[in-house]
């Protein structure tokens, strides 16, 4: 709901930048009012993350009726959202009409490629996290096989083994997720319908078509360059704390949480030991918001680990609880149906249809706007590499 | 109510059969042969058309099925023994409408007689597209041997002439004849494979058909990637590669580019269209659903490309990279001209105007690496700097890319004032030599001459630093006029570095010689003798300095022999100051050290670059 307040400073803080683009060192009160507002808007819009519902009260915002529900569609593509607002800040507080040689001094010169590697983890994980997408649509096809066959009045054995048939293939889907190191997968299974009917296919019995390749590489684990991307994070301490490294520190802490959110909620190769310490101390005020969804986001992924889940993304929760209840249904359904099933299934039926619809309208511009983030983060690293380039001393060894 | 149902029944039953174009009575005969109770079968049968005429045709179709097996030799469970259908056949006979079965009954069982029918269909959809796929095997290149190339190393030094092999490979390896569909499903189940989506969709199964199209077909191209040996990398992965592996991963991405896009997907386009053509967009929704992930693959590790460190050796590959994506963008863009494929033919745009600019940056990088490229002591003898023979065998190389680079060149000029305007001076140029590209190679020639003369500072001996710019602008006058340099160079610039090594030619003369000479100087008749000492004594002062100047010069090198031996004819100007100063001073034998014929022979030593011994080896 401050997002019309906020984007107005961002942009003024701009120009103000490119006015004062010979100012060097001297300007330390302009500094730390920077890093003052910085703080502030990570701090503003992780809370709105946090808090989605205030927006249905708000009056400001009277077209959002809906909330949207924590690791829902609509609420990762605000995560992003707010990840490309904080990083175009970010930049402008670290290279616009700033000195070269200033982000070339100690402790920059380790702490800047540090970040520049995990920006290009950052870029792995988006492309994985691209492909995960592929995976979900996959579900959602599936769940809306489902709701054409129980759309069909009456409920006959045919229909109702229909869409039995394609949420038991959603339900493997689910289950099957992120093992064997791969995270694009469609499995069908033929023939699992009781009786013997399959008995003289059997090679055809169990079809699963499961690909054995990888999107990323072979060994490539979200997990692991997850936990490479919050080893090295250390808040900076004493004098440090009001200079540059705040906000980079305050930046990779943000890409990490973002990347290990889209990890989380999306399936993702290789997930193992994703439960992730986050190493930001609890004192400090920006970072209230981001620690607590953080806590919240840990939780639920710890529930739902062990079961081998497709991840935490709202709709496919969704998906999986309408799923497992339909599919009792089927099994004990017997011709004809009786009544009060029938209206309790219909209504079931309408709820995994509105989720289907809010994932045929959502996945793809999640995707797309994956990419949106992908470019961003590839343009700043050149765009900083170019600044390091200039002054000629990179002292680290940047890949 | 009940006539209702029994509409919708018929309408559901009528719709999957009633369409005597696409209807293919072999894929329903698949499907009705796999109910493995004849009660089912009867019942299908029944729903599947309730005309006399109908049935007709089903009972003669059932009685050839297993006849027509030239199809069906890979299905041999498909075939029912001939005792099977005549059970089916009797039972035929035997049902009507009219008994008594209660419509709504008979609409659930006719609905899962569907459902069942559809499962098999599925089934054998799969299995159809599982066993008749096919893939397109490019038996021309291999590249699970691909070597290193160590062509262009970093360090200016290991770079040797030869580098025209791996320009002709370039050439070599040329384009896949555009347009080339391949079967990527063997062509006779195509009519099966329709058979099956027409009577699916007919039925309202097109998601299930959909889905299941869409993922045989693309765990088929995953399985592509494997054959093509394509291995996936992390961009982490190709930021921290080797360059040599890197450079041979973009030779096959090159490579693995032009086959996947011209024939596998433009094949996998088509395929979809033969399946699918008829229900509208579903077809490039299919093909984008299946080609997506494997593009955005691709795309990928272009895109980490991109973000490496600018380095000249990669310069060609850059080039490559550029002009095989940009002879592709047409077939991109034919490929997903439709709105569901359009962000991937954008990113693909957006990916050939990033390697466009980075070939571009790195191309620049040349001229400002030559003129980092510092050097504290002098090249020993006076040869041709390794700085000299990278750099021209690096543009020489360049040169076959000219029509990309001018490409690159001009739309940097977009932006930029045009530098070539400067160039065009009062000289003659001819239209190749005034493009972009010739302005930047004699910029970059330019610099190295510039660099080349600043390390010829750091000879002590006059006559070695004349050398040293002799063999090396020598060494660039040829190349530039052995090779296709010269239409980029022009003969006005040959000329004027003939010139040049000429000058240094005469220099060296006069820096070797002149005090040399001037012991055979001799007083002409009439004027007053300034010669302090004898010519006795200076025929011998004569001797030590020519000695001196052949222990220097036997030690430098010229490489070049028709370079070598014409200098070499130059010093015989000596042997002649030689024999007159002897003729003139009548100095008696015994106090000549050198005959003017040992003299003659020992010029032969110049240049060698090492000992007599040695005078055969060559160093390069």
């Amino acid at each position: 709901m401050r997002a019309p307040e906020y984007q107005g400073s961002f942009l003024g803080r701009i120009s103000i930048r490119r006015n004062q683009v010979m100012s060097m060192e001297g300007n330390h009160d302009q500094e730390l009012e920077d890093l003052e507002l910085f703080q502030r808007h990570i701090a503003d819009r992780f809370a709105d993350l946090l808090s989605p519902q205030l927006q249905t009260l708000s009056e400001e915002s009277p077209s959002s009726t809906a909330a949207d529900p924590l690791l829902s569609i609509s609420w990762l593509r605000k995560l992003l959202d707010v990840f490309l607002c904080c990083e175009a800040e970010f930049k402008a507080m670290l290279i616009m009409g700033r000195d070269p040689s200033q982000i070339t001094k100690p402790p920059l010169d380790r702490l800047i490629p540090e970040m520049l590697d995990r920006a290009v983890k950052a870029l792995d994980i988006c492309n994985a996290v691209t492909n995960g997408i592929e995976t979900v649509r996959h579900c959602q096809k599936l769940a809306e096989i489902a709701v054409t066959a129980l759309d069909q009045k009456p409920f006959g054995d045919g229909q109702v083994k229909r869409a039995k048939k394609a949420l038991s293939s959603l339900m493997m889907a689910m289950v099957g997720e992120d093992k064997e190191g791969s995270n694009y997968s469609r499995s069908w299974s033929f023939g699992r319908r009781s009786g013997g009917a399959a008995a003289n296919h059997k090679d055809r019995g169990h079809l699963h078509l499961r690909s054995h390749t990888w999107s990323i590489s072979k060994n490539w684990s979200a997990a692991k360059q997850i936990q490479a991307m919050t080893a090295n994070l250390q808040a900076p301490r004493g004098g440090e704390a009001s200079g540059l490294p705040s906000p980079v520190y305050i930046m990779s802490t943000v890409i990490a949480f973002v990347m290990w959110t889209m990890v989380a909620a999306i399936p993702c190769q290789e997930r193992n030991g994703l439960g992730m310490h986050f190493p930001v101390p609890k004192q400090l005020v920006w970072a209230q918001s981001m620690i607590a969804l953080h806590e919240k986001i840990g939780e639920e992924w710890k529930k739902k680990e062990k079961k081998g889940s497709v991840g935490l993304l709202d709709e496919m929760q969704r998906l999986e609880r309408s799923a497992q209840s339909l599919i009792e249904f089927a099994d004990s359904f017997q011709f004809p149906a009786e009544e009060e099933r029938v209206e309790e299934v219909a209504s079931q039926v309408a709820e995994v249809a509105e989720t289907c619809q809010k994932m045929a309208d959502g996945l793809v511009p999640l995707q797309l706007q994956l990419r949106e983030v992908f470019h961003r983060i590839v343009r700043s690293r050149t765009e900083i590499l170019d600044v390091l380039d200039s002054t000629g001393k990179v002292s680290a060894p940047i890949i | 109510m009940e006539e209702k149902l029994q509409r919708k029944g018929q309408a559901c039953t009528v719709g999957f059969f009633h369409k005597p174009r696409n209807y293919s009575r072999r894929a329903l005969l698949l499907s009705i042969m796999r109910f493995d109770d004849i009660k089912s079968q009867k019942l299908f049968i029944l729903l599947l058309d309730l005309k006399p005429e109908g049935i007709n045709e089903l009972k003669t179709a059932l009685r050839l099925s297993p006849g027509t097996s030239q199809h069906d030799m890979d299905l041999p469970r498909n075939v029912l023994s001939d005792d099977e259908i005549h059970k089916v056949m009797q039972s035929l006979g035997g049902l009507s409408l009219n008994e008594n079965v209660k419509v709504k009954e008979f609409l659930n069982r006719a609905d899962s007689i569907l459902q069942m029918a559809m499962s098999r269909l599925e089934e054998e959809l799969v299995h159809i597209l599982v066993q008749h796929k096919q893939y397109f095997e490019p038996e021309y290149v291999s590249f699970h041997s691909c070597q290193e190339d160590a062509v262009y190393d970093e360090s200016f030094v290991s770079l040797e002439d030869e580098t025209v092999e791996e320009t002709s490979q370039r050439v070599s390896s040329g384009n896949v004849s555009g347009e080339y569909i391949v079967d990527l499903v063997h062509p006779r189940v195509i009519p099966d494979l329709k058979a099956i989506a027409d009577v699916m969709f007919a039925s309202n199964y097109d998601q299930e058909f959909c889905e299941v199209f869409i993922g045989v077909r693309k765990a088929a191209l995953d399985e592509y990637f494997v054959i093509l040996a394509m291995e996936k990398f992390s961009i982490e992965d190709v930021l921290k590669l080797k360059w040599s592996t890197l450079s041979s991963e973009i030779k096959k991405w090159n490579w693995a580019m032009k086959i996947i896009i011209q024939v596998y997907l433009a094949s996998e386009k088509q395929l979809c269209y033969k399946i699918l053509g008829e229900f509208g967009s579903v077809s490039s929704f299919c093909f984008v659903e299946i080609a997506k992930a494997s593009l955005l693959c691709l795309l990928n590790f272009g895109e980490a490309i991109t973000m490496g460190s600018i380095q000249l050796e990669k310069l060609f590959r850059l080039l490559d990279m550029y002009e095989v994506l940009n002879d592709l963008l047409v077939d991109i863009d034919d490929l997903l001209f439709e709105e569901v494929g359009s962000y991937v033919r954008i990113e693909f745009h957006e990916l050939l105007r990033k390697l466009g600019h980075y070939a571009r940056a790195t191309f620049f990088e040349l001229r400002s690496a030559i003129v980092s490229d510092t050097s504290l002591k002098p090249l020993p003898r006076g040869g041709i700097h390794p700085l000299t023979r990278y750099v021209m065998n690096y543009i020489k190389t360049l040169t076959i890319y000219d029509h990309t680079i001018n490409m690159l060149l001009k739309d940097h000029d977009m932006d930029c004032s045009n530098p070539v305007a400067e160039l065009e001076n009062e000289q003659e140029i001819s239209s190749v030599t005034s493009c972009a590209l010739a302005f930047q190679l004699q910029l970059v020639t330019s610099a190295l001459e510039c660099n080349l003369v600043n390390k010829s500072k750091l000879y002590k001996e006059d006559a070695l630093r004349h050398i040293f710019l002799l063999n090396n602008i020598h060494y660039m006058v040829q190349k530039v006029k052995n090779s296709d340099l010269r239409h980029f160079f022009g003969d006005e610039w040959i000329r004027k570095h003939n010139g040049k090594f000429q000058q240094h030619a005469t220099s060296y003369q006069r820096a070797t010689w002149s005090s040399v000479l001037s012991f055979l100087r001799v007083d002409s008749p009439g004027s007053c003798s300034i010669l302090k000492t004898s010519p006795k004594e200076r025929c011998k002062e004569f001797s030590i300095a020519f000695e001196e100047v052949y222990k220097n010069q036997t030690q430098w090198c010229i490489s070049d022999p028709q370079l070598q031996e014409d200098l070499r004819i130059a010093n015989l100007k000596v042997i002649h100051a030689y024999r007159t100063f002897l003729g003139i001073t009548r100095i008696s034998d015994k106090h000549i050290k050198y005959k003017v014929d040992d003299l003659e022979k020992l010029l032969l030593d110049f240049f060698e670059g090492s000992q007599r011994s040695l005078r055969s080896s060559h160093r390069r």
